[in-house]
């Protein structure tokens, strides 16, 4: 409010003081020229009606001569009147119009809006920072799961995009800087409905200023950052609540899984999948030698993942940047047209990995013209450019914004999932096997879906059940027999036990449950709800422990024990 | 020395000169209290408000804070003239003028802490 108020004001300075100049100017003239009544006497006309008179001469109404007809003086400066505060009037009246139509004004507007409106959101929102490729298709997934959005992007024009597409609960937004901690705040950074905060702009830079100045701004907040590079990632890495994203690493970290050890990483696909979806095969890449063409950290953490896959691999220096506009195919200096196509004749596979569409197509038509059989990792630096990319007939393409918009997603709707995985990715022993069976028996081949079964004795469901008294005492296998039907057991695995502050991967199904245990299951689509009814109200637990249905009432409560004793 | 200074201090304490000519004099005497007085001393004032506007320093809020009680006394003050003399066809009494120049007279306390604070931020400042 105060901003823009303030701009208004400062704004109408002038243009206000010439009206005032003006007015006081022809109401003194007024009062100071002698007039003449119908009697011929002298009279003068007060403050008052000169005053009345030059309001409605100056704004051209015109009334006429009151309260006496004037004397020739009095005309005459009256034509000074007129022209003076005609004068005036227009150029206050230009002045506001002006400042109507104000960039800087129509800004301030814009952004106290914003903030009144933030400030105003009654329910949980994720504000997301950059609405580039990514920002659009993380935005798109969450409004179809019913999240409300708050989205700052630096760019107007960007900004200006939210607005004309089809949002179901069309998402707050600001063209704003989100480096800057004001705009954060204003953004909701520090708001207490505000669930996280996603940094998906443009450059590694930027990410790191946006998730450090939300951090220090609200250390309790769930921080997501993007970054590409080793360097930014180190620097974010010593904050506590800042989650990373490295899409180039996870890419190259899953090819290097899929050649060392591909068990693992069929299951870790299978778990983070959407869910129904069918269950990923394989990728089954050839072995041999590889030739990574590209530049930048993506092509390192290619090589250094086929390097400790124990593959061989020649990196040719491919930067689209510093192409000249002839030169789509000038290599790295020193490297000759024969030595790459004496490397791609000898690979098996090609990772193509600059960040222009182009070029990536280009160079995969060459290598495919020396190599026909050559397997195909191309990466698609645009969203748009998907038809270009179907043509290479790639066997493996990498999207970046896919694979963010798909892990933020699950960073946000299944953090313990994430954990599990974690677990699972730097097992050594046979917990990717063991996890592969169980879904296998329990669940089937679709992509499971995932909940967390909250065993605190604050619900009605679970009070009687958690009582220390109780035996035999209540365990996950409790949990997993169908109330409606008990022989029959509920399609779910339980994969993550959250005790406190200790976290146990594929807990046993014997295994006891305090109260504050969280569960994170995966199983069919529906088992989650039918699991729910546990929570609700004790008989349905209770009878799938005892096989008896205990007496709601208190009359039949009372029977029940009178019978007993 | 700075233009902006100059015509900023002239205003404000042209308002409070004009409003201490208007007020001098016995309270309830008409002759000494003269209308033109009265219409200049609102006019300055008016443009010394206007000039306060959009400042957003302390001091400016301070500034701005006693013209706009100056102005809202000044201008209840024409307004009971205007309303007496004009509107009821009342002839100017003592008691109307007493009140009217009560009125200007709180308008002159306004004044004259702005003039105050025009000096104190002036001495403040060191070059």
């Amino acid at each position: 409010m105060n901003e823009v108020l303030f701009v208004i004001l400062r704004r109408l300075r002038r243009p206000l003081i010439v009206l005032i100049i003006a007015y006081a100017v022809s109401v003194w003239g007024l009062v100071l020229i002698p007039g003449v009544d119908e009697n011929g006497n002298v009279v003068r006309i007060g403050f008052f009606h000169a005053l009345y008179f030059i309001s409605y001469t100056a704004t051209t109404i015109g009334f006429g001569e009151l309260p006496h007809t004037f004397s020739d003086p009095q005309r005459a400066w009256t034509i000074v009147c007129i022209y003076l505060c005609v004068v005036a009037w227009a150029y206050a009246l230009g002045s506001i119009f002006h400042l109507s139509q104000d960039q800087t004004l129509r800004d301030a507007v814009a952004r106290r809006r914003f903030a009144l409106r933030v400030a105003a959101l009654q329910e949980p929102f994720v504000l997301i920072v950059g609405y580039g490729q990514s920002g659009i298709m993380l935005a798109r997934m969450l409004d179809r799961m019913g999240q409300r959005m708050v989205i700052v992007e630096l760019r107007a024009e960007r900004a200006a995009r939210i607005e004309i597409e089809e949002f179901q609960y069309p998402p707050l937004f600001l063209a704003a800087d989100g480096r800057l901690p004001d705009v954060l705040v204003d953004a909701g950074v520090t708001h207490r409905k505000c669930v996280a905060m996603v940094a998906l702009s443009g450059t590694d830079d930027t990410n790191q200023s946006v998730a450090i100045g939300g951090t220090v701004l609200n250390p309790s907040l769930r921080i997501i950052a993007r970054v590409h590079t080793q360097i930014a990632q180190a620097n974010l890495e010593s904050f506590r609540n800042i989650e990373l994203i490295n899409p180039f690493q996870s890419f190259a970290n899953n090819i290097n899984l899929d050649m060392g050890s591909p068990e693992r990483l069929r299951v870790i696909e299978w778990l983070s999948g959407l869910p129904g979806g069918v269950r990923p095969e394989p990728l089954n890449l050839p072995k041999g030698h590889w030739v990574v063409f590209g530049s930048g950290s993506f092509a390192e953490y290619f090589v250094s993942a086929l390097g400790s896959a124990g593959v061989t691999s020649s990196l040719v220096e491919l930067d689209a940047r510093k192409q000249g506009e002839n030169a789509a195919l000038q290599y790295q200096a020193g490297v000759t047209r024969e030595m790459v196509a004496a490397e791609v004749r000898k690979a098996v596979g090609i990772v193509v990995c600059t960040e222009s569409d182009a070029l990536n197509l280009a160079t995969v038509t060459r290598a495919r013209s020396i190599n026909p059989e050559v397997y195909v990792v191309i990466r698609q630096a645009n969203v748009a450019n998907a038809s270009l990319i179907d043509a290479s007939m790639a066997n493996l393409r990498f999207v970046k914004a896919e694979v963010v918009s798909h892990k933020a997603r699950q960073l946000l709707t299944s953090p313990l999932l994430i954990r599990f995985l974690k677990y699972l990715d730097e097992d050594s022993g046979d917990m990717a096997r063991r996890t592969g069976e169980l879904l296998e028996r329990h669940v089937g081949e679709k992509v499971p879906f995932m909940w967390v079964f909250d065993c605190f004795a604050s619900y009605a469901g679970l009070r009687e059940a958690l009582a220390p008294e109780v035996d035999p005492p209540l365990t996950i296998g409790d949990l997993l027999i169908n109330p409606e039907h008990p022989p029959d057991r509920i399609s779910a695995v339980p994969l993550l036990l959250l005790r406190k502050k200790k976290e146990i991967p594929l807990p046993a199904e014997d295994m006891q449950l305090l109260s504050g245990d969280r569960i994170l299951f995966a199983g069919q689509r529906g088992e989650g709800e039918l699991q729910r009814r546990f929570l609700l109200e004790p008989s349905p637990l209770a009878y799938v422990r005892t096989g008896v249905e205990p007496p709601r009432s208190w009359l039949f409560r009372h029977l029940l024990q009178h019978r007993d004793s | 020395m700075n233009l902006e200074k100059v015509i900023f201090g002239f205003f404000v304490i042209f308002a409070c000169t004009l409003n201490f000519g208007f007020f001098i004099g016995e309270i309830d005497n008409v002759k000494v209290h003269d209308a033109g007085h009265l219409f200049a001393a609102v006019v300055v004032n008016l443009i010394a408000l206007v000039m306060k506007f959009g400042d957003r320093t302390h001091i400016g809020a301070t500034h701005l804070a006693t013209s706009m009680v100056a102005m809202l006394q000044l201008l209840a003050a024409s307004c009971f003239w205007a309303w007496q003399v004009n509107i009821n066809d009342l002839a100017m009494t003592g008691e109307t003028m007493s009140t009217v120049v009560s009125l200007s007279g709180g308008a002159l306390v306004a004044n004259l802490i702005s003039v105050i604070l025009l000096i104190s931020e002036t001495l403040r400042q060191t070059r």
